[in-house]
């Protein structure tokens, strides 16, 4: 088990280096480049090449991607050409925002999920069933964009601002810059909307599987057993189906952080949030290259690392489940 | 802004726009109550700032944060009047030739330093200086050098006269903008483009606190700016929203103070949603071209000196029968804006000082765009003109207004096909002399025409046609050095005559320009994008 | 030896419950597609969203002779027109009929969904069938480059697709946005395919054909392949819903279809900003995309549950 976990940790490496070699090229193949973005009005070409040679953008993409991950391994992130801003840091401000949007988002799926997959294993075929699975569809029918904009206009503009429309406040005690909103009230309520933005759509698959683990655990055996022994029925849908049918959810809840982290993109750009995600885009549109080298060594990072942490937990939480 | 009367066009579209601006344009400066000290005005712009190193970064969410954090030695007023900023008294030799400015004592630089004429000196030096690569470099082309007669007392000795000398210190881009000498041998380049307070002490108003990309910006108040009663703001804090709903919203449930440069498209929407919002806007001092590439290299070499004339565009009769003749500018202006822009063919738009309506020259013109296009060859029974526009995603109204284009020139049986690109990869296509055709921009800001040199001369690499015609460098260059006024405004109209009979600059209209602010700002003077000055704010609340 | 298909897929809808990959049907008995064309009859919400899905293919089929008017055409005397009998849908920003728009929009939808995933179908599928068959090295690189691309956070990779390819309009536009959303969908099939292979590969009567001396894609296709179509199926309907949902995203994001062609992503982002004073203009694209996302996904589920037993 132990060399399993190394085998697999040590294997993230490879992978995460990949995507980010990829990224690399990928950005280098765009038309334009940070040091047309940094000019602007300034621009000829004799001093775009000066800028360029200056910062290495003039040798061959394998020799700066190597210089890039020399710097890496010394824990240097780089610094963005465009805004002078070193890449960490501006990671590290951003990671929290992302990161409670994502979690709150499986959240807001999940409440939705689990109620909708009970109500629907419990009362299969029934039209609860119905409402129940097409309520979790609709979700994932609309996008999340959209969603958004929606909950703005009700929430927004149309109550008159009782959720604020954009910004952030961070929870107590976690302020990364030197000025910042801080409240626990101030940052729910920054973060809600986002939330349901991205988390309803999330919410339809897991009610689909939840619903049918737990049809299929309600039929083996020992939940027979369970109720031919007497016990009443809601404990036995609890406590036994119920835990083994999240099983595959909390899989495929793992599997879902790479969407999750794609629709933060649109999500922290409509509300404004700075998280991420909007680092990431603004990074592409702006041809920052080092700053989407931050952006997809985060992400490749944390997506590589949840599915390993799912593997694993998959693995410990089902004794059936044994790896070759 | 006005500079000088000239006769008023007697056109009914101007008459609109008119109206238009005296029932949304923002109250008087003079307030009759009291102004309160204190509070923080939160401010929102649609674009990220790039960096903050104010004597090379692009973009005018920069350039707006300049002007309070930094201070220069002269500001304009809207109605063409120069104030002194760091400069208390300024004289003009009668020749041109020399400038002689006298600073206020005690001006100090955030960080306690003194301002003194040496580091004016500095800072115009280092601005002159190519290793700095500022935008600005082009800008002092005229000057000879700078000479400190006394800690108080700077001399600016020109080559030539230059007639905008003035206009061009207080706000050709930034303005001139002081730097600390010290600060900035003691810090590097990194450190001011990352904002760090200590690299950026400034003589403005307002101190840098902190700038998180993407996040914010938060300036506080400067206790010893040597304005007195000055700035009357505790804080100020920068926000970006760019998309137009989220704005709106944040506008309208109040977390946002102050919109500098909303979305003309949106402004109906939000008065609708916000019917106390007082909406600013002048004459346009933004012109929206659709452009037309003159020249392409010979040898398919970017910026190769020998050129070509481009294949479509460089024969002048196709470039009168697409961009003068055959282009509806009222319908355009009428779909694209509402109205709410006037319809204009000279290079300078209305709100441009010395600016001169040439919109006679150019009327929409069917049958003899028809005609000129014949005689190039094209139309029925020639070849088929067919062509791309190339529009641009930093504003949505580049590719409405290509659109209108496009089935206007259908019309007159040329097909244009329109390409969207981001704004990067379109100023990489333009600035490499790459194969473009026409395409839809509102470029920059122009407070006089001569600061539309550097767009539309024969070898910038920022005026993309390429007409390579060494006659309009000749028509700026005298009209920048004329100092006598009626002989300049007619060297004006001559090179403004001459861009439009060689269609080198295709205007379309002026690009309107509006901020809006809550109705309980006050003390804020419009001075469109020039001059975004926040030191006489305060909040009526 | 069970392994979770890992990787994200757009719309995750398609995976199977726990995981295993699909086993092969009793040998001879009645074929799983007359068994499995039953229980769809029987499928409520399979039969709703077959019969949206027929209604837009007809509609995206005579779009021409339904539209009233043409859905490019420019008419500035009637820009931002409320609904009304001649424009029942009003009319955009330049004076477009938004019905003519959201109809011929249907077409270019089911295209970019349809396309997309037949694109990703058809490069995939060779890819997953040979790495599952011919394992070894062969399967080690494709997996390796599958894993890859899975590894991607999908919107990164069509984000930065979309950027390099740059927005265009018209057909060549349709055809960029369709190949960035393939790319990123060909490892999904390839992985299902590859599951599939792996577990039939062993059976007795593969064996006896090599045996025989039939040759390999014989075998591929007419034992193989055919054992895969129902997983197939159910990804490819479900994978054109989520294709549109990316459309509709990458148009907010400036990178999708670009105008005149008529987009219903691209007109829900150009008219949100007016969704107070003119909401049907955004409201309607808004609404065609939802309804035809929740077709594909009632009938991708329908015959999820029709043709896997397992599951209900």
């Amino acid at each position: 088990m132990r060399t399993y976990f190394i085998k697999r940790l040590l294997e993230m490496v490879p992978t995460i280096l990949m995507i980010t070699l990829v990224v690399f090229i990928m950005m280098r193949s765009i038309p334009g480049d940070p040091v047309v973005a940094m000019l602007g009005d300034a621009y000829t070409q004799e001093d775009a090449e000066r800028v360029r040679h200056d910062y290495g953008l003039d040798k061959p993409v394998v020799v700066q991607y190597l210089i890039w991950l020399g710097k890496l391994v010394q824990g240097d992130w780089g610094t963005s050409i465009l805004s002078g801003r070193p890449v960490l840091q501006d990671v590290m401000i951003r990671l929290p925002v992302t990161f409670e949007l994502i979690v709150l988002s499986m959240g807001v799926a999940l409440a939705i999920a689990i109620p909708a997959g009970i109500i629907g294993a419990l009362r299969q075929n029934t039209w609860a069933d119905y409402t129940a699975t097409s309520v979790a569809m609709i979700g994932v029918s609309i996008p999340e964009f959209f969603i958004g904009v929606l909950l703005l206009l009700i929430f927004s503009i149309g109550l008159g601002g009782w959720l604020p429309s954009s910004g952030w406040v961070y929870l107590p005690g976690t302020c990364p810059t030197m000025v910042c909103g801080v409240s626990l009230w101030g940052n729910l309520q920054h973060v809600l909307m986002p939330a349901l933005a991205l988390g309803v759509g999330r919410a339809a698959l897991l009610t689909r599987l939840l619903r049918a683990s737990m049809l299929e655990v309600i039929r083996t055996e020992y939940v027979t057993t369970a109720r031919a022994k007497g016990l009443a029925e809601k404990p036995v849908v609890f406590k036994h189906a119920l835990k083994n049918a999240l099983i595959p959810t909390i899989t495929v809840m793992g599997l879902q952080v790479g969407f999750l982290i794609g629709g933060a993109i649109v999500v922290e750009t409509l509300f404004a949030m700075p998280g991420l995600g909007t680092f990431g885009i603004d990074a592409i549109i702006a041809r920052d290259y080092q700053q989407v080298q931050g952006f997809a060594l985060i992400t490749a990072f944390a997506f590589v690392g949840i599915n390993l942490l799912v593997d694993l937990t998959y693995t410990f939480l089902d004794p059936r489940i044994r790896y070759a | 802004m006005q500079l000088r009367r000239f006769s008023w066009p007697t056109h009914l579209v101007a008459a609109l726009v008119l109206s238009l601006v005296a029932t949304a344009a923002a109250p008087p400066v003079a307030d009759a109550q009291a102004p309160k000290k204190g509070g923080t005005l939160r401010v929102s712009y649609g674009n990220d700032i790039a960096n903050l190193d104010f004597h090379t970064a692009p973009g005018y969410e920069m350039m707006w944060v300049a002007m309070n954090v930094g201070c220069g030695l002269i500001d304009i007023t809207p109605d063409g009047k120069f104030v002194g900023d760091a400069a208390e008294s300024w004289q003009v030799a009668p020749d041109g030739l020399m400038y002689t400015f006298k600073l206020h004592k005690n001006i100090l630089f955030h960080d306690g330093t003194k301002v003194d004429a040496a580091a004016v000196k500095f800072s115009i030096d280092r601005l002159m200086d190519p290793a700095t690569k500022s935008g600005m470099r082009s800008f002092f082309d005229s000057v000879h050098s700078t000479e400190v007669l006394d800690p108080l007392t700077l001399q600016v000795r020109m080559k030539q006269p230059y007639a905008f000398m003035l206009h061009m210190l207080a706000a050709y881009r930034t303005g001139l903008v002081i730097y600390s000498p010290t600060a900035t041998q003691k810090y590097t380049v990194e450190d001011r483009k990352m904002g760090k307070p200590e690299a950026i002490p400034g003589c403005g108003p307002f101190r840098l606190v902190e700038w998180v990309k993407g996040t914010h910006l938060v300036m506080e108040r400067f206790d010893k700016y040597f304005k007195p009663g000055r700035p009357l703001l505790d804080r100020i804090v920068i926000r970006t929203i760019k998309d137009p709903i989220t704005e709106m919203a944040a506008f309208k449930a109040g977390e946002v103070d102050f919109i500098a440069s909303f979305s003309p498209e949106h402004v109906d929407t939000l008065k609708a949603q916000s019917p106390n919002a007082s909406i600013m806007t002048g004459k346009e001092t933004t012109p929206m071209v659709a452009a037309m590439k003159v020249t392409v290299p010979k040898d398919g070499k970017p910026m190769s000196k020998e050129r070509a004339p481009h294949p479509i565009f460089g024969d002048l009769r196709v470039r009168k029968a697409i961009g003068c003749y055959g282009i509806d500018r009222n319908e355009i202006v009428k779909i694209a804006f509402k109205g709410q822009a006037t319809p204009w063919v000279a290079m300078a738009p209305p709100g441009t000082l010395e600016s001169i309506d040439l919109n006679a020259k150019c009327p929409y013109d069917q049958a003899k765009a028809k005609a000129l296009l014949k005689e190039a060859g094209y139309g029925p029974g020639g070849k088929p003109l067919t062509f791309e526009i190339m529009a641009d995603t930093e504003k949505s109204v580049f590719n409405v207004i290509a659109t209108v284009i496009k089935d206007q020139l259908a019309r007159i049986g040329a097909t244009a096909n329109i390409r969207v690109l981001d704004k990067v990869s379109w100023m990489n296509t333009t600035l490499n002399d790459g194969p473009w055709d026409m395409y839809v921009e509102d470029l920059l800001s122009l407070l006089t025409i001569d600061s539309n040199g550097y767009l539309s001369n024969s070898t910038s690499t920022w005026s993309h046609p390429r007409h390579n015609d060494k006659k309009v460098d000749d028509f700026y260059a005298r009209y920048a050095r004329e100092m006598d006024a009626t002989k300049r405004q007619a060297i004006g109209r001559e090179l403004l005559e001459y861009m439009v009979d060689n269609v080198y600059w295709n205007n379309v209209s002026g690009s309107p320009f509006f901020m809006v602010a809550q109705p309980w700002v006050k003390g804020y003077t419009y001075n469109a994008e020039f001059e975004v000055d926040w030191e006489t704010v305060w909040l009526d609340k | 030896m069970v392994k979770p298909i890992s990787g994200g897929s757009l719309r995750e809808a398609e995976l199977p419950v726990s995981g295993v990959a699909w086993r092969a049907p009793a040998a001879r008995s009645e074929s799983p597609f007359v068994q499995g064309l039953r229980r769809l009859r029987r499928s409520m919400t399979a039969l709703i969203g077959a019969g949206i899905v027929a209604v837009l293919l007809v509609v995206a089929l005579f779009a021409d002779v339904l539209a009233p008017f043409s859905p490019t055409d420019t008419d500035q005397t009637t820009t931002f027109a409320a609904p009304s009998w001649e424009h029942p849908l009003g009319t955009d920003q330049l004076g477009r009929d938004m019905l003519s728009r959201v109809i011929h929009g249907t077409r270019i939808s089911l295209i970019v969904g349809v396309s997309s995933v037949l694109l990703a179908l058809f490069v995939g599928v060779p890819f997953g069938m040979i790495a599952g068959y011919y394992g070894g090295q062969v399967d080690r690189l494709v997996m390796r480059v599958m894993d890859l691309i899975l590894a991607f956070p999908i919107y990164l990779l069509a984000i930065i697709l979309m950027v390099i390819f740059t927005p265009t309009a018209g057909l060549l536009g349709t055809m960029k946005v369709t190949g960035a959303i393939a790319i990123v969908r060909i490892p999904i099939y390839a992985r299902l395919v590859r599951g599939s292979v792996l577990s039939i590969k062993e059976k007795e009567y593969v064996e006896a054909c090599r045996a025989l001396g039939v040759r390999d894609p014989w075998i591929l296709f007419r034992h193989v392949l055919p054992n895969c179509l129902a997983p197939i199926i159910v990804t490819t309907t479900l994978g054109i819903a989520t294709s549109i949902i990316v459309e509709a995203t990458l148009s907010f994001l400036g990178l999708g279809t670009q105008p005149p062609t008529p987009s219903w992503g691209w007109d829900l982002k150009a008219n949100v900003a007016f969704i107070q004073a003119n909401m049907w203009l955004s409201l309607f694209p808004g609404l065609a995309i939802f309804v035809t996302v929740l077709g594909f996904n009632l009938f991708g589920d329908g015959l999820r549950d029709a043709l896997d037993p397992r599951l209900k």
